[in-house]
C-alpha cells in the first residue's frame, strides 16, 4: 500500500522549535542563534558581549559543542547563566536538544539568551531552534570565499558579523567582495565588522542587540 | 554531514505512520531533496543502506529508497524573469537587481512510502 505522507523531514524539529518559541515569547526573552565555523570566535564574541551588556541585561547562554564543558565555563566566568549541550559527535543543535535544557534556566531572570551552535557552516543552518534571530559569524582568516561556498547558511541568517578585523592588514580578505557576495545571496542580510580582541566595531553589534531586544519587548 | 541523523528522522516518521496502520514492512521510501536543502542525496543513500542492513524501522533487504531531486529556480520580483540561479542567486540575470527569490530548490520532504 502506498501512503502519500507529504511531510517535511524536519517536521518534528519544527514542532519542538514552536514549543521553544512560545516559551521565549511568553517570557519576552530575546533569543539569538549564533552560527559559524569552528574558531571564528563565537565564544570570544559572547564573552565580550556578556561583559559589556551584563549590567544592563540578564543574560543566558546555551553552549553547543561536540564535547567538553569548556565554553560554558568561559561564559560563566563573565557572570552569565550558561548551560552546555554536548552533542557527542553530532554536528548541530536541534530544537529538541535546546528544549531539553530550557528547564535549567530561570526565565523570569533572563532578558537575552544566546545559543552558540556547534561550529559548522553546513548542518546548523537547517534547524530552527525557536530563536528570534539567526546570526552568522565569519572571521577574517577564513577568507571571503566562505559566503559563496556556504550559500545556505548565509541565505538563512539575517546578519554576518565579520570578526577579527584587526587582522585585515595582514591577510587577503576582500571585504568589498564579501559584501557583494552577501548582497547576491541574501539582499536582506547585512555585514558588520568587529574585532572581539580590540573591541573595534563592538558598539554596532551591541546596539543591534539592544534594538532587537526593545523591538521584541514592545511587540 | 548529518545525513545519518536526517535519515533517522525520516525513518522514524515513516515507521510511526506505518505502525499506526498495522504495517509490518516498509518496501519503498520516496523523498524530494532540493539542491539547496543542504542534504546530500548520496549521503542519504548511504545512511539508508546502513539502516537497512541493521533491519531498523521495518526495513528489509528489499526496501528501496527513491530520491527525486528538485533543482533550484528563482524569480525576479521586479521584472518577473524566471531563471536557474547561480552562486549569487538573488541577482536577476535580466535586470541585474538583487531582487530574485527562490521558487524551488529548498524542499526536503518525505513524499510517500510503500508498506504492507
Amino acid at each position: 500500500m502506498k501512503i502519500d505522507l507529504d511531510v517535511e523531514v524536519l517536521a518534528d524539529n519544527n514542532t519542538a522549535a514552536s514549543y521553544n518559541r512560545d516559551l521565549f515569547e511568553k517570557n519576552k526573552t530575546l533569543v539569538i542563534n549564533l552560527m559559524s565555523s569552528p574558531g571564528a570566535g563565537k565564544t570570544t564574541l559572547l564573552e565580550k558581549t556578556v561583559a559589556r551588556l551584563g549590567k544592563e541585561y540578564r543574560i543566558g547562554v546555551i553552549e553547543g559543542d561536540l564535547a567538553t564543558e569548556k565554553d560554558a565555563d568561559r561564559i560563566r566566568a563573565f557572570g552569565a547563566q550558561a548551560v552546555q549541550i554536548n552533542t557527542n559527535g553530532g554536528c548541530h543543535l536541534d530544537a529538541r536538544m535546546v528544549a531539553k535544557v530550557l528547564p535549567e534556566f530561570d526565565f523570569d531572570d533572563i532578558d537575552l539568551l544566546f545559543i552558540e551552535n556547534v561550529g559548522n557552516l553546513v548542518c546548523p543552518s537547517g534547524y530552527d531552534l525557536g530563536q528570534n534571530h539567526k546570526v552568522a559569524i565569519l572571521s577574517v582568516p577564513e577568507g571571503n570565499d566562505k559566503i559563496p561556498k556556504y550559500p545556505v547558511m548565509f541565505r538563512r541568517t539575517e546578519m554576518v558579523v565579520l570578526n577579527k578585523i584587526d587582522l585585515l592588514p595582514y591577510l587577503d580578505f576582500d571585504v568589498k567582495m564579501a559584501m557583494e557576495d552577501l548582497l547576491g545571496i541574501n539582499p536582506q542580510s547585512r555585514l558588520i565588522q568587529v574585532s572581539s580582541r580590540t573591541g573595534e566595531g563592538l558598539d554596532e553589534w551591541l546596539s543591534w542587540i539592544k534594538q532587537a531586544y526593545k523591538q521584541n519587548v514592545e511587540r | 554531514m548529518h545525513e545519518m541523523a536526517l535519515m533517522g528522522d525520516i525513518l522514524q516518521l515513516i515507521e510511526k505512520d506505518a505502525r499506526s496502520r498495522n504495517m509490518e514492512k516498509i518496501e519503498k521510501v520516496e523523498l524530494i531533496v532540493g539542491d539547496l536543502s543542504n542534504a546530500l542525496p548520496d549521503a542519504l543513500e548511504m545512511a539508508f543502506t546502513i539502516f537497512r542492513a541493521r533491519g531498523l524501522a521495518l526495513l528489509s533487504e528489499q526496501s528501496e529508497l527513491v530520491i527525486k531531486k528538485e533543482a533550484a529556480r528563482a524569480k525576479c520580483t521586479v521584472c518577473g524573469f524566471e531563471y536557474n540561479p547561480d552562486a549569487r542567486l538573488s541577482i536577476c540575470p535580466k535586470c541585474s537587481l538583487p531582487s530574485g527569490i527562490l521558487t524551488a530548490g529548498e524542499t526536503f520532504k518525505v513524499q510517500s512510502y510503500e508498506g504492507s
